[in-house]
């Protein structure tokens, strides 16, 4: 007792030891301790510290964690009735973070599942909490068989090998089975048994069996883990042996193709490992009918013959033809276990009748046949042979094969032949061999029961097949047909009680699957590469990152290979597809890829002159950008959807704008892409500021507008602002769109004139708008003033527009009433084309003449003198400014344009007023009423040149000063083409006839003898018939008269002669100097001549008699003319404002 | 498994003589917990001639063997390094051990040549399981004489140290072992067993 105290301390002593260490190796040393003492030394004591051991379950330390789980296992490998004790714990600790731990426990799983199981079978009846602890037991179970997906290699291995107790545990063993010591299966389960059912574990075991098929399967499987699942496998081939095909077919497909992902020297080790398996299984005894398949897969894996001899159980001929189904075995197990359970278990075919003969088959020992085969291996029949299997040979070759080839040393010696003939015998024999179980089943029998009692070695598997004659596989092979199934039946019948179905139902089944394996398995060494099943992959388990910098390079040399493929492409006639990949990559890929396809499409630009590649990609950029189409994750590109819409487009379109003959790709590229952005209208509008490209720009705008409707307004507006542009080029190019439109587009007018007036509008403004200047409008540096050219850009469009819509003349004048006198110099100067082009007919022009807003008369003015400048004034407008002459404006100079439209009387009326004005200004109106300016044909004046000349003389003095109008008369006599010598003398004659005399008579009597000295005679009989008039009665009259005669002598002695003498008197003396020529004028006169002089007359010539004529003189109501008046020309300096071209305006007279 | 200590080693060969001795002395004295065996039927160590070997029964301590060929020709065996060598072995434990005699754990088993690679791991596979534990068994192909079998425990010791440093050798062996085989430029066998 003294000792039981002692270990208890001791243990206490630990334990405590281990809790408050921090020491991990200490601690795990004394649970290790505590271990060995409580388990193996005093398990009584285990009760009593249990708890406190699994209380370290939690450490911090996963060494010590896993020193628990070893605890636990050793507890329950020592007594299973602690499980429900510790499950908890165990399931806990299967959940750690830490790997190891988690493979710990797998580990020890395996040991409790199997000890948790055999202590079920073995005790009843099953305690409750144990049945508890079962049901946890289970769900471990289920947890570690997710965990063969585990990411961690090492807890899937451990699985695997849990899997592989798990399956060997709920399969029942067979005659032939390995058996290893302490071996514990499904038939140690008692069928009483209620929580654990042994169809349900064999079935589970079955689908735990596919699961490390699959697993072994996998085409990532690492290499530890294909050699556990192959270990595994192996293993369970040889325990149980009714997996043994299946394995051998896993291992089949997997010689066929290991996991590309494998190492060299794994693939070595893989193979190796490979071997050895296959080495293991051919040892035993129960892979008898399956020994050509092992041997071949050993050849391919680098195996002479005589290793494989080596390895060859030596079984003898007679155990190994024997096919033995030891019928005793069977019925002792049999009599274990009820009917029912033989359904789920493959039974041998024990009992048959002897009717069938075995002797259809003769046994040949494979040495014979092999040397048969040698024998017959001459060149011819090779050749032959070769050629007829040549057609299953694949196309390829099988990756595998250069791994698995091994090339012979002497190829054609005889061991060559000898080798060759041995792989031939091992096909056929095989191939034979798998035939025979179906088919003569029956005859097997029959030998196996004659060698019952003296086969002492493991009999061969149910499925041993005794060797095909191997003449057989050179010729065709006679094989007794197999007894129909139905006979089978009704000869077994009398015999058989419960086995028949089973039986059937099993043969059957196996023939299934060996006819599936027979699929599977190739004839030819060369195999066919198998089906590949889809299988998980498991990318990250088997790859490493690349760095960021290769993965950049990769791709982007990816992009390159694709971007220069055209020509392959077009070959291959795949173009399209590799323009939508590439267009693809471009709008979803990072900026380095953006870039290299972009500098790819501008260069190809340059080659082709095609445009389809960009345009997809802006399509594709505008989907994305739309989110028609979803952005793609992995897109961690810079900026949005917008800018990289807009730089691709934009560094185009500038690529494009560059030279002039991409032109036609420019206007593709902008016609026919999804969405313009404001920077790609800035890039045109820069291109139409170009004066040698501006045509491209403004014609790709205009089509803008019209093929844009949702922007057209900005693209207008672009237009507009270049038709008010400083250059002419550019200017006149904007202006030839925007009328085009203007034209055209009745919905765009309303726009178009509003945008002029604006720009008319700003002339009212005291100083130009900024928006006239910059680069861009072809004005970089702002003016204060209103100098010409930005008066001109504000109305270069509003003139170009009046033409075409006449009612805008309303507009200008009413900006052109509050203009500055500059701004208004240049408006009238500017006039003059688009008024021409409106016609004097327009109702529009009619109205302004007819309103005549105030402050724009000078305006209106402006207009009438240009429509009638060339042209005849119509009735309309000389009606309009004769309304406006006499009801409102009573400015004279209204009327000078349409002189030519008022009447005679009119024209009169207003001479005295015209006559007034600046003298060019009269000079202009008397070339309107001479024709002077217009075509002689349409000329129409309403005054002849004399009846004119008439009038001024005719003018009421109280009208006009003399003055004046001798200025207006000595203009007319400057028009010597309308006041020939006719003319002058019809003015003259009718101005003599009237009465008064006009004061100005002999003015132009002596103006007109002065220009035509022709007239001279004509004078003379004026001057006569003046006499007869009493020209002395008008004094004015009669001084010009002396004047004229002065000039006119010694003509005029005549016709002095003819008046009174005291007229004549008067004459002389003024003249004194006249006197002597006349008197020998009269002198030389004939005295029949001198008769007719009076004598009154020759007395005043010869002085004689002196009249006096005071009274006479008082008499003569002398016209009221001024006393400086001379009558000859005088040039006066009247033209004191000729610095001015402009009329004033009629407010500053 | 970050401790040296905690890392259980075998290194074994095919008497438990040369190779998988030296790289038992240089591991201890790196500290590593190692233990070496051979897998041989019997302890085979060369004679005067080509066909006539010494051969010893497993079992036979390294000081008798020592004395038997001093006996035998010593100035021989002196010359060829057998006596040297036995001289180390006795120092570090009594006599050659069979692994297949062994029931000892370890984590990592380093064989030196393909044969015994084999015969380890038929021995593992073939022999009734304790508990599953898993054993990585790892071969390096090591010629039969001093000098490789120095450079072969240079190269062990390597690998040790590697496999000490991963804090989770199932999950980091396969990249271990092949970064490991690029850098030694000699071909690697491995593979998993289990106990």
């Amino acid at each position: 007792m003294g000792e039981h105290e002692k270990t208890f301390n001791k243990i206490v002593e630990w334990l405590n030891e281990a809790s408050t260490s921090t020491d991990q190796k200490l601690k795990v040393a004394n649970i290790s301790k505590v271990q060995e003492l409580l388990i193996h030394q005093n398990p009584q004591l285990l009760e009593s510290f249990l708890d406190d051991v699994l209380a370290f379950q939690s450490d911090r330390t996963m060494e010590v964690r896993r020193s628990v789980v070893g605890f636990i296992e050793e507890s329950c490998k020592k007594d299973p009735a602690i499980l429900p004790r510790v499950m908890d714990s165990l399931d806990l600790l299967l959940r750690d973070s830490v790997p190891q731990v988690q493979k710990r426990v797998v580990q020890a799983a395996s040991q409790i599942y199997r000890g948790t199981l055999m202590y079920i079978a073995r005790t009843q009846p099953v305690p409750a909490q144990m049945e508890k602890a079962w049901g946890a037991m289970c769900t471990m179970k289920s947890e570690i068989v997710k965990l063969i997906d585990s990411d961690n290699d090492g807890i899937r291995t451990q699985s695997v090998k849990f899997l592989e107790g798990v399956v060997l545990l709920q399969t029942y063993p067979e005659a032939e089975s390995m058996v290893r010591e302490n071996d514990f299966n499904l038939e140690d389960i008692p069928l009483t048994l209620k929580i654990v059912r042994r169809r349900r574990l064999e079935e589970e075991a079955s689908m735990i069996f596919q699961l490390l098929v699959k697993f072994h399967g996998e085409a990532h499987v690492s290499s530890v883990n294909l050699m556990t699942c192959m270990g595994s496998l192996t293993l369970i081939a040889r325990m149980r042996p009714q997996f043994m095909g299946k394995v051998i077919t896993c291992l089949e497909n997997l010689n066929k193709k290991l996991p590309p992902t494998l190492s060299k020297s794994q693939v070595n080790s893989v193979r190796k490992h490979l071997k050895l398996q296959l080495t293991n299984l051919l040892k035993q005894p129960s892979a008898v009918d399956y020994h050509p398949e092992i041997m071949k897969l050993l050849a391919d894996l680098g195996c002479t013959p005589q290793e494989i001899a080596k390895i060859m159980p030596k079984v003898d001929d007679k155990s190994r033809r024997n096919h033995k189904r030891p019928g005793t075995e069977s019925a002792s197990s049999l009599h274990k276990r009820p009917k029912l359970e033989a359904l789920y278990r493959p039974e041998p075919v024990t009992e048959q009748k002897k009717s069938h003969s075995s002797k259809a088959i003769p046994d040949v020992p494979p040495e014979l046949t092999e040397k048969f085969i040698a024998e017959r291996l001459a060149p011819e029949t090779v050749s032959e042979l070769v050629l007829a299997a040549l057609h299953q040979v694949p196309a390829s070759m099988p990756p595998h094969f250069p791994t698995s080839y091994t090339p012979f040393k002497e190829p054609g010696s005889q061991a060559h032949i000898q080798y060759l003939a041995k792989l031939l015998h091992s096909q056929m024999s095989g191939s034979a061999g798998r035939q025979v179980p179906r088919k003569s089943g029956r005859v097997l029998t029959e030998l196996e029961e004659d060698d019952l009692d003296e086969v002492a070695a493991p009999p061969p598997p149910k499925a041993a097949a005794p060797v095909a004659p191997v003449a057989a596989a050179l010729e065709p092979v006679l094989l007794p047909p197999p007894p129909p199934v139905e006979e089978l039946m009704d000869q077994d019948g009398d015999d058989l009680e419960g086995p028949l179905l089973p039986q059937r139902e099993s043969n059957e089944q196996l023939m299934s699957e060996r006819e599936k394996l027979k699929e599977l398995t190739p004839m030819t060494p060369m195999t066919r590469p198998l089906k590949q099943k889809a299988r998980a992959l498991k990318l990250a388990e088997i790859t490493r990152p690349l760095s960021q910098e290769m993965k950049t390079k990769m791709c982007l040399s990816a992009v390159k290979r694709i971007l220069n493929a055209e020509k392959t492409a077009q070959f291959g006639g795949v173009n399209a597809i590799r323009s939508k990949i590439i267009v693809t990559l471009a709008s979803t890929y990072n900026s380095d890829v953006r870039g290299d396809i972009l500098q790819f499409v501008v260069d190809d630009l340059q080659n082709k002159l095609d445009l389809d590649l960009a345009i997809s990609w802006l399509y594709e950029e505008y989907s994305l950008m739309q989110s028609f189409t979803r952005k793609p994750v992995f897109n961690e590109d810079d900026g949005s959807a917008v800018k990289r819409y807009v730089k691709l487009f934009c560094t185009l379109a500038v690529h494009l704008a560059e030279k002039p003959e991409r032109e036609p790709l420019l206007k593709r590229l902008y016609l026919e892409a999804p969405c313009i952005t404001e920077e790609a209208t800035d890039i045109l509008k820069s291109l139409s500021c170009d004066e040698t490209r501006c045509s491209v720009g403004l014609q790709l705008l205009q089509s803008l507008v019209i093929r844009r409707p949702p922007k057209q307004l900005t693209y207008l507006n672009a237009l507009l602002e270049h038709s008010a542009h400083d250059s002419t080029e550019v200017r006149s190019n904007g202006m030839k769109c925007v009328l085009a439109l203007y034209d055209d587009r009745s919905d765009l007018r309303s726009i178009i004139e509003e945008y002029a007036i604006m720009y008319l509008g700003f002339l009212q403004l005291p100083a130009p708008p900024d928006v006239l200047f910059g680069a861009e409008r072809g004005r970089p540096s702002k003016a204060d003033t209103w100098a010409e050219g930005p008066t001109k850009a504000c109305l270069y469009l509003y003139l170009e527009l009046l033409p075409h819509e006449h009612r805008l003349i309303h507009e200008l004048t009413r900006v052109y009433a509050q203009t500055v006198a500059d701004v208004k110099r240049i408006i009238l100067r500017l006039l003059d084309a688009p008024v021409r082009g409106m016609g004097m007919d327009s109702p529009e022009l009619l109205k302004l003449v007819e309103e005549c807003p105030k402050g724009a008369e000078t305006l209106v003015t402006r207009v009438i003198h240009i429509l009638t400048d060339k042209t005849p004034p119509s009735a309309e407008l000389v009606k309009r400014v004769r309304e406006l002459y006499q009801s409102r404006v009573s400015d004279v100079r209204f009327l000078i344009p349409v002189l030519n439209g008022l009447t005679k009387r009119e024209v009169i009326d207003s001479l005295p007023r015209l006559i007034k004005l600046n003298p060019i200004v009269v000079k202009e109106v008397f070339n309107r009423l001479l024709g002077n300016h217009s075509d002689s044909s349409s000329h129409n004046s309403p005054l002849t040149p004399v009846e004119l000349l008439v009038a001024l003389h005719v003018i009421d003095p109280k009208k006009c000063e003399l003055k004046t109008v001798i200025k207006a008369t000595t203009l007319c006599f400057s028009e010597k083409q309308a006041y020939t010598q006719e003319n002058l003398a019809i003015v003259m004659q009718q101005l003599m006839e009237m009465n008064p005399l006009p004061t100005l008579l002999m003015r132009t009597v002596i103006q007109s003898l002065a220009a035509y000295p022709n007239l001279s005679g004509f004078v003379m009989n004026i001057l006569q018939r003046l006499i007869l008039k009493q020209v002395w009665t008008q004094r004015k009259v009669w001084e010009g008269f002396i004047k004229c005669c002065q000039r006119t002598k010694p003509q005029s002695f005549q016709v002095l002669l003819q008046l009174p003498a005291p007229q004549l008197q008067e004459v002389l003396d003024s003249c004194p100097e006249m006197r002597q020529p006349l008197l020998q004028h009269v002198q030389s006169f004939t005295d029949t001549q001198r008769s007719h002089v009076p004598q009154s007359v020759m007395d005043v010539l010869t002085g004689t008699r002196h009249v006096v004529q005071e009274d006479y003189d008082a008499q003569i109501a002398e016209p009221m003319s001024p006393d400086g008046l001379t009558i000859d020309v005088r040039e006066d300096a009247f033209q004191e404002n000729s610095g001015t071209s402009e009329p004033l305006p009629p407010g500053m007279d | 498994m970050p401790d040296k200590e905690n890392l259980r080693l075998a290194v074994i060969c095919s008497s438990n003589m040369n190779r998988s001795m030296e790289a038992h002395a240089f591991l201890s004295k790196k500290g590593f917990q190692v233990t070496s065996f051979g897998t041989g039927d019997k302890v085979k160590l060369p004679g005067t001639a080509p066909d006539r070997p010494n051969c010893y029964e497993f079992g036979t301590t390294y000081e008798e063997i020592y004395q038997d060929l001093l006996g035998k020709d010593r100035s021989f065996y002196t010359q060829n390094g057998l006596l040297h060598m036995l001289d180390r072995n006795r120092r570090i434990k009594m006599w050659p051990e069979k692994f297949q005699l062994s029931t000892e754990q370890f984590d990592v088993i380093f064989t030196c040549e393909e044969r015994v690679y084999d015969q380890v791991v038929e021995w593992l596979s073939t022999r009734s399981p304790v508990d599953t534990a898993s054993v990585h068994v790892i071969n390096i192909d090591i010629q039969d004489n001093h000098e490789e079998a120095t450079i072969g425990a240079f190269l062990f010791c390597e690998l040790a140290a590697l496999l000490t440093s991963s804090e989770d050798l199932d999950n980091d062996i396969d990249e271990l072992l092949h970064d490991f085989e690029t850098k030694c430029q000699r071909p690697i066998l491995h593979c998993v067993l289990f106990y």
